[in-house]
Order: structure tokens, then C-alpha cells, then sequence
């Protein structure tokens, strides 16, 4: 069976080794370029881990779209935690709230080719990322 | 009806009758059996060999009926399962067979689909291809309904205990693999080695960082390579790690290389915006080891 959408439930680290691995084996279907895939891995990782830490809950959502002169794969990801209050901090490097790097958003924003970030008290966090794959 | 059922543990009757009457099997059903079971169990051998004719062309076939003994073993076992089935004792003994059944697949690596499949075959050549019209057509509707249910039930019996094996075994895998995942090896006086394969989460960061401070102390140890030619993805969390683990290290009076970045990761980790000045690193395990032998002193040479 071929899928063009993978999603997730993420709630733990478990939750988000498993998204990692499987959006990776889904990107390599799309896109054999290792950097691609690393890249993809890596922005399911942090927004994944970005769940877990700061909104318990959420969901990851991978997929493949047909664009009419270009196929990109994109990543939602979603939770309705308490929300970032300062977007444009959190977007800056090395902010964290949570004592590590402050490089999540702000690295995934340059891996990506394209970065929505959407976040509020009420209805939570919601972080879209495209990569743009150049073939076909 | 929602009594959880332990096939590995089928002890009392109380188990059997419950297990009959969830697949809804009478005492008409089990006569049904019977009675079709005088006019098939005298021709077990022919379906053997109709079995075995069909299997041939199976993708599993080479691979695990090929050697003959292992092939007369496995149709002998065949028989008597089926022998056990048409004299319709369904009591514990009966159970337990069919659980040595599934226990066989799992421990041979025979999948369930290939279970299934060959006793939808041996339904198939036990009910159409053998049968002699000797019954009215009543009986024998009744009897390969009722025989359908006893399959049902022998195959709920196998595919849960495939499946308990099946989860054992994994788990007693990862077991191992997490017991192998921080192998610190000296490899040369003064020189440490740590390869790390798979992803790492931040126990798996704290454990790496243990058992390599551990290791450092034991053997006073100048210099540690760690080897993550074999990680599959590099993020800010793993980033933090490796850059405390080489603090850590360093604090210890070990210098640690970080080896076997790939390009993939390499410029993952520059676009993250990780800094990566305290860290030492290098694209292989060669470099990694010829930096450790300069600082160490060592100095290789062929011998002339
Ligand atoms: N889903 C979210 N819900 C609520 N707050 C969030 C969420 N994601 C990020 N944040 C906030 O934005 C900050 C920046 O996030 P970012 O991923 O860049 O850094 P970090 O998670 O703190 O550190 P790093 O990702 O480098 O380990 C976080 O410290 C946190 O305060
Ligand atoms: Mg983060």
C-alpha cells in the first residue's frame, strides 16, 4: 500500500523516535537525496520534542503534495498547549524556556523552505514547514 | 464476553469450555466433526500428499521443507493434528497442541500468513477435494460449518501464541541491543572508542555519557573517539549532547573527537546554527584515529 500522509500522536519521546523513523523512511521514498532526509528527520525531531516538552500532546502530521510546478513534502505540527507568547523570541536564536539550546524553531525555519508559525494561549501551537523537492 | 484469555496458561476446564462457547461450538458441532471425521481420517495420507503438491509452488516451500527429514517430521505432525481435530476431544491436551503449533511458527520464523493460508488449504482439500458425497446434503453443510468454527478456534489459539513469542523475542532483543549500545572499547594505550548506531534520545545520551566517563576514569585515558557514522539523525537535542559530553570529557582530562559526521548531518548542523567550535571532529574513523595517535605520542610506521 502507498501512502502520500503519515500521522502521528505525539505524547512522548517514544512517540517521537518512532515519527522521526518513519517520516525519514517516507522521505527517502520521495527524495533518495541523504540531505533531504536528514533534514526532514530533523524538523519532525524538533517539532515533535517541542510537543512533548511545552504542550504535552500534539500531532505530526507528514505529507506529500503535488504542487503544479513543484512536489514538496510538508510537516504540520499541532498541539493545543499553552502557546508561545512571544513568537518573535522563540523564533530568535538560542531563546529557550526550557534551559537547552534555543535552536529548534529558528534552525528548522533554515532547514525548511517554507515556515508558518502560528501559536496562541487559546488555541495553541501550530508549526507548518515545507521542503521543496526539485524532482520531477 | 470480555474475559482476557491466556493461551500460554490453559489449565483449568473452566478455559476449554469458555474457549467453545466464545466460538459458539456445540455438542451438535463436535458430533458434526465426528461424523465427518470417519469418512476423512482413513484418507489423512492422500491429503498429505494433495497438501504437499500445493505447497511446492509456495514461495516458503525451499525454505523450510526442503530437507526430507524435516518434511516427513512436519507431515507426520500434520496428521495428527488433524487426527486430534476430526475425534473432536477438545480438551486441554487439545489446546495444547495447537499451541505447540504456533509456538513451532514462531520459533522457525514461519510467518502466520503462511499458517493461515495452509489451513485455508487443508480446509479446502479436507472438505471439497477429498470428500466422497457420502453424506446428505444437510450433513455435510452442517459439518463444514461446524468444522470451520473448530478452525477458527485452533487459530485464534496459534496466532495468539505466535504473537506472545513474537513480542517476547523483541523484547528480549532490545534488551540486548540496549545492553551493546554504549560498548567502550580501549583500543590502543590511551585511546577509547565508543561507536554509536541508531538514534539518541536523551537517556540513551546520559547512558553514552556514563559509561564513557566511567571508562576514562578505569583506564586514564587521553583521548576518546566517538564514532556516529552509525546515528541516523542529528538535531539541537543530540547536538547539546554531544557538545556535553565533550565538556565532560575534557573536564576529566580526555579529549573527545566526535567521528564520522556525514555531509548529510554535517550541514544539518551548521544550518541549525549549532556551534560547534568546542567540539573536535572529524569525517572518519581514520582521521579521528591518526589526530588521537599524534596527541597521544604514538607514532606509526611500517616496518622496513
Ligand atoms: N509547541 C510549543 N508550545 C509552547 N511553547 C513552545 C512550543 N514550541 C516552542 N515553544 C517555546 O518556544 C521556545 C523556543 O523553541 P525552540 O524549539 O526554538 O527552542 P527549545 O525547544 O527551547 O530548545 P531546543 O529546541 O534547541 O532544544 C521554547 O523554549 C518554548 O518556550
Ligand atoms: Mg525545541
Amino acid at each position: 500500500m502507498k501512502t502520500n500522509e503519515l500521522r502521528f500522536h505525539i505524547a512522548s519521546e517514544f512517540d517521537v523516535k518512532l515519527a522521526v523513523l518513519q517520516a525519514g523512511k517516507f522521505a527517502s521514498a520521495i527524495d533518495s537525496n541523504e540531505t533531504v532526509v536528514q533534514k526532514i528527520m530533523t524538523t519532525v525531531s524538533e517539532l515533535a520534542q517541542n510537543i512533548v516538552k511545552y504542550a504535552g500532546v500534539g500531532h505530526i502530521h507528514v505529507r506529500k503534495i503535488c504542487r503544479s510546478d513543484i512536489v514538496v513534502i510538508e510537516i504540520i505540527a499541532e498541539d493545543t498547549g499553552p502557546g508561545i507568547r512571544n513568537i518573535e523570541l522563540a523564533m530568535g536564536d538560542n531563546f529557550s524556556s526550557g534551559g537547552t539550546l534555543g535552536l529548534g524553531l529558528p534552525g528548522v525555519k533554515r532547514l525548511m523552505d517554507e515556515f508558518h508559525i502560528e501559536s496562541n494561549a487559546k488555541d495553541g501551537t501550530s508549526v507548518t514547514a515545507v521542503k521543496w523537492i526539485h524532482d520531477k | 464476553m470480555n474475559k482476557i484469555v491466556n493461551t500460554s496458561n490453559i489449565t483449568g476446564l473452566e478455559d476449554a469450555s469458555y474457549l467453545l462457547s466464545r466460538y459458539e461450538i456445540t455438542e451438535k458441532d463436535i458430533s458434526n466433526i465426528k461424523k465427518y471425521g470417519k469418512i476423512i481420517v482413513k484418507r489423512l495420507d492422500e491429503y498429505v500428499v494433495h497438501f504437499y503438491e500445493w505447497m511446492k509452488n509456495q514461495p516458503e516451500y525451499t525454505e523450510f521443507f526442503s530437507n526430507d527429514k524435516m518434511l516427513i517430521s512436519v507431515q507426520n505432525r500434520q496428521i495428527e493434528y488433524w487426527q486430534e481435530f476430526f475425534a473432536g476431544e477438545i480438551n486441554n491436551d487439545y489446546f495444547e497442541q495447537r499451541r505447540l503449533v504456533g509456538e513451532t511458527h514462531a520459533r522457525i520464523n514461519l510467518s502466520l500468513d503462511s499458517y493461515l493460508a495452509g489451513a485455508n488449504k487443508s480446509m479446502t482439500i479436507l472438505m471439497e477435494d477429498l470428500y466422497d458425497n457420502s453424506l446428505s446434503a444437510k450433513a455435510y453443510a452442517e459439518a463444514v460449518a461446524s468444522a470451520s468454527k473448530l478452525v477458527n478456534l485452533d487459530s485464534s489459539i496459534i496466532v495468539s501464541t505466535f504473537a506472545e513469542l513474537t513480542n517476547r523475542t523483541i523484547a528480549e532483543q532490545s534488551e540486548t541491543l540496549m545492553k551493546m549500545s554504549t560498548p567502550v572499547a580501549a583500543i590502543w594505550q590511551g585511546i577509547l572508542l565508543l561507536p554509536v548506531v541508531g538514534i539518541i534520545d536523551s537517556k540513551r545520551a546520559q547512558d553514552i555519557m556514563n559509561a564513557m566517563l566511567i571508562k576514562i576514569a578505569e583506564t586514564q585515558s587521553k583521548v576518546i573517539i566517538l564514532d556516529i557514522s552509525g546515528v541516523g539523525m542529528v538535531d539541537t537535542a543530540v547536538a547539546n549532547h554531544l557538545i556535553k559530553i565533550t565538556k565532560a570529557t575534557k573536564l576529566m582530562g580526555c579529549e573527545c573527537t566526535i567521528s564520522g559526521l556525514s555531509p548529510a548531518i554535517a550541514q544539518t548542523i551548521v544550518e541549525l546554527g549549532i556551534d560547534v567550535d568546542s567540539i573536535a571532529t572529524t569525517a572518519n574513523l581514520k582521521d579521528a584515529l591518526e589526530s588521537a595517535f599524534s596527541s597521544t605520542g604514538i607514532t606509526i610506521k611500517a616496518s622496513p
